[in-house]
């Protein structure tokens, strides 16, 4: 090892994503010129105000829905919970759900449905487990962790075939089906009438926008229930002075998002796939989970185990070297429980222990990955051979 | 390869520094991370989950193995109800004293040696004198200031003679720091651990009313017998104690007495007041280093943890080697019952005892 610090390769995207520099500089006068509270009665609130709208309807052009259907939240967790809150009836979700789908439904009466080996909800399973009484059905539009890509239309069409059983039976119980889409939007197209779902959360956090911002579209018909009461803003919907410099920043990441998806999509599967098979020439016996076709997985994510080793030691020794990557297992502490996305694709405990999560993002180059390949490959034959593994 | 050692490591600078010297020393080191109890407070998901990955890194930068042995129930039966029911019955226990005997050179000693180890270490600050045959001595650490055999004093020398304390013999904790910096240890300034380990950031109190039912009771005056003022049960209280009582304003009052059968305290504002000093000490259930108990003589001991050493005339119950007596030349201030009480010839600690009462 040499005496100079390493350059820094951070490759956690999935995690957190810097705030690009041009959402930055159309937040920037919302800070301290146009600082205003946009309720205020007076001309100069009025720009803060114009430009709040402004922004919330850019961000409904984007995912081709009217303004009036969005609100605006701090963050995705947030509008999950929103979301969850319009309904009292039973929830229905899956088990590789982010924590804060999974609490929101532990909240209540609910069933989760199991995945595939790939990560995949499949609409029989959705299907088998719709009861009468399920209210809402729950199911993320691509996983953080080993980026599985619901077929979200196959199951659209499943809760609106229950949706017209209900109709024709007479039956008074609504039926919404919800998407997280956070994990998505920088890689897949999010217009609201092709995802054929009621509700649908984005997050700013993911895409190169600020962090605590998100929304959540909701279709007419759902009626939302406050979660925040206050002074009525977002339509009563979530009280709280607007987050004018914020919500600009979020309808910027997802304008710039929505403008370089497809290109930037291909790029990062591109440095992925060359990523998987540097790794999987040096190491045969890694395993790669989430959807083996490539178009079914997040493009910037590889997750890839190396059963035998440590993860929580993998990624001590990358972080030495400079290269941040998350681990698949979850908080190393509790109990040393595996990630519960892992248990559920039936992952084996040493194949869950010896998992990382790489993820590469809009600041990922060629150069940065071929050089965490290399120093990925060392770490784990370092770790091997100290463990006297062949 | 050297001889195989077993290294407490708890994510703090005195067992890192531990473990990186024992493997300068050419031991074939293995870290083992002991998970205890621990309360789940609102906000604290994991309390221990930092602890642990402070030590992960030193192990995977010192390149050694790093597990974890979970002696939750353990702890939970040893030490916490320990504390809880000592406390119960108006003792003021002392929980490291028993976490040491029950967990780290208990249950930990036990697998280890059974999982192959030659010796365990720990980071304390205390040193073993070894004897070919014969159990070990066990030693005051150099930083007099630090020791740990305070402790200490229940292990025995059959254990000690299988313990590596690699720090002991190290002038101070700022040599220690400055030792694990040039290491390049990450944990070399963290902050030393500090009250009991368990209980965190809430205090001993709160801690006790989470676990035990309120159970208000007067406070009363012990010249005069007036009632000053309401408390939420004797067992929360020690003699010697002077905060927590609420009994607003007037002169500082010292608890001077409890009494958990009837639920009162009393307290005194004379600090000659001849409940809070006593010239002998009465230990019940005593542990001897050597399994011998030392003859009646002049010993040094030490009462708590931060007290200096007192010079005392130790004698033990010549039919019972579990029991003995403490007595001083000059009065000290009493010793709640529960606390330890720590015995030296010079250096070595030779062993200790219980308070049962001061008479």
């Amino acid at each position: 090892m040499t005496n100079t610090a390493p350059e820094n390769i951070y490759l956690d995207y999935a995690a957190a994503t810097p705030v690009d520099t041009r959402v930055l500089d159309a937040m920037l006068p919302y800070f301290s010129d146009v600082f205003y509270n946009p309720s205020a009665p007076y001309a100069l609130a009025r720009r803060a105000r114009t430009a709040f709208e402004d922004a919330r309807a850019a961000l409904a052009h984007c995912i081709g829905a009217r303004p009036m259907s969005i609100t605006l939240t701090a963050g995705a967790t947030e509008a999950n919970n929103l979301a969850f809150a319009s309904v009292d009836g039973t929830v229905l979700t899956d088990a590789i759900e982010h924590e804060s789908t999974l609490s929101c439904a532990r909240a209540r009466r609910h069933i989760l449905v199991d995945v595939t080996r790939e990560g995949f909800v499949t609409p029989s399973a959705i299907a088998a487990a719709l009861t009468p009484d399920v209210e809402l059905v729950s199911v993320a539009l691509a996983n953080g962790e080993i980026g599985t890509v619901q077929n979200l239309r196959e199951i659209a069409a499943v809760v609106k075939a229950e949706r017209q059983r209900r109709l024709e039976a007479g039956e008074a119980h609504p039926l919404w089906l919800h998407t997280d889409a956070s994990q998505a939007a920088g890689a897949l197209s999010l217009n609201v009438s092709t995802l054929e779902a009621d509700l649908v959360t984005i997050s700013a956090a993911k895409i190169y926008g600020p962090k605590q911002v998100g929304l959540l579209w909701a279709s007419d018909d759902v009626k939302l229930r406050p979660l925040v009461l206050g002074g009525g803003q977002e339509g009563g919907l979530r009280s709280g002075t607007e987050n004018v410099p914020g919500v600009i920043g979020f309808a910027k990441a997802l304008q710039i998002a929505t403008a370089e998806r497809t290109q930037e999509s291909r790029r990062l599967a591109q440095l992925r796939d060359q990523l998987q098979r540097t790794l999987l020439q040096e190491f045969p016996w890694a395993v790669v989970s989430g959807p083996k076709k490539s178009r079914w997985r997040l493009p910037g994510l590889l997750h890839i185990s190396f059963p035998g080793l440590e993860a929580r030691r993998l990624v001590i020794l990358l972080d030495q070297r400079g290269v941040s990557v998350g681990t698949g297992s979850a908080c190393a502490a509790s109990k040393m429980r595996i990630s519960h996305v892992l248990t559920a694709i039936g992952a084996d405990e040493a194949t869950a222990a010896g998992s990382l999560r790489i993820t590469l993002g809009r600041p990922t180059t060629r150069a940065q990955v071929e050089a965490a390949a290399r120093i990925i490959i060392d770490v784990v034959n370092a770790e091997r051979q100290r463990l006297g593994i062949r | 390869m050297g001889k195989k050692v077993f290294v407490g490591m708890s994510g703090g600078v005195d067992s890192s520094l531990s473990a990186a010297l024992l493997v300068e020393q050419g031991y074939d080191v293995k870290g083992i991370y002991m998970r205890n109890w621990s309360q789940d407070l609102p906000g604290f998901k994991c309390p221990w989950a930092e602890d642990l990955a402070d030590a992960e890194r030193v192990a995977v930068m010192l390149g050694i193995d790093l597990e974890v042995w979970d002696y939750e129930e353990q702890y939970k039966r040893d030490v916490v109800d320990y504390l809880v029911d000592s406390y119960q019955r108006g003792c003021t226990p002392n929980p490291d004293v028993m976490c040491n005997e029950k967990i780290k050179f208990g249950v930990f000693a036990k697998k280890a040696f059974a999982e192959g180890a030659d010796f365990i270490a720990t980071g304390h600050y205390a040193r073993v004198r070894y004897e070919e045959g014969k159990p070990a001595h066990l030693l005051r650490a150099a930083d007099e200031h630090k020791d740990q055999t305070y402790f200490l004093w229940r292990v025995p020398g059959s254990v000690l003679s299988r313990v590596i304390f690699p720090i002991g013999d190290i002038a101070n904790k700022e040599v220690v720091r400055e030792m694990a910096a040039a290491r390049g240890l990450e944990v070399a300034e963290k902050p030393d651990s500090d009250g009991i380990c368990f209980i965190g950031p809430i205090g001993i109190q709160q801690f006790l009313l989470s676990q035990l039912e309120r159970k208000p009771g007067d406070i009363v005056e012990f010249e005069t017998g007036d009632v000053l003022g309401r408390h939420d049960g004797a067992f929360l209280f020690t003699v010697g104690q002077r905060k927590g009582l609420d009994l607003g304003g007037g002169p500082a009052r010292y608890v001077v007495k409890t009494d958990t059968a009837n639920n009162v305290v009393y307290v005194s504002a004379d600090k000659t007041c001849p409940a809070l000093w006593t010239r002998e000490i009465v230990l019940d259930d005593c542990k001897w280093v050597s399994g011998a108990a030392p003859a009646a003589h002049g010993y040094l001991i030490r009462s708590r943890h931060t007290r200096k050493l007192e010079e005392a005339r130790i004698e033990v119950d010549p039919r019972d080697a579990s029991k003995a007596r403490v007595c001083f030349d000059e009065p000290v201030r009493t010793v709640a019952p529960g606390q330890a009480v720590s015995i030296y010839d010079g250096l070595e600690c030779l062993g200790g005892g219980i308070v049962s009462g001061n008479l």
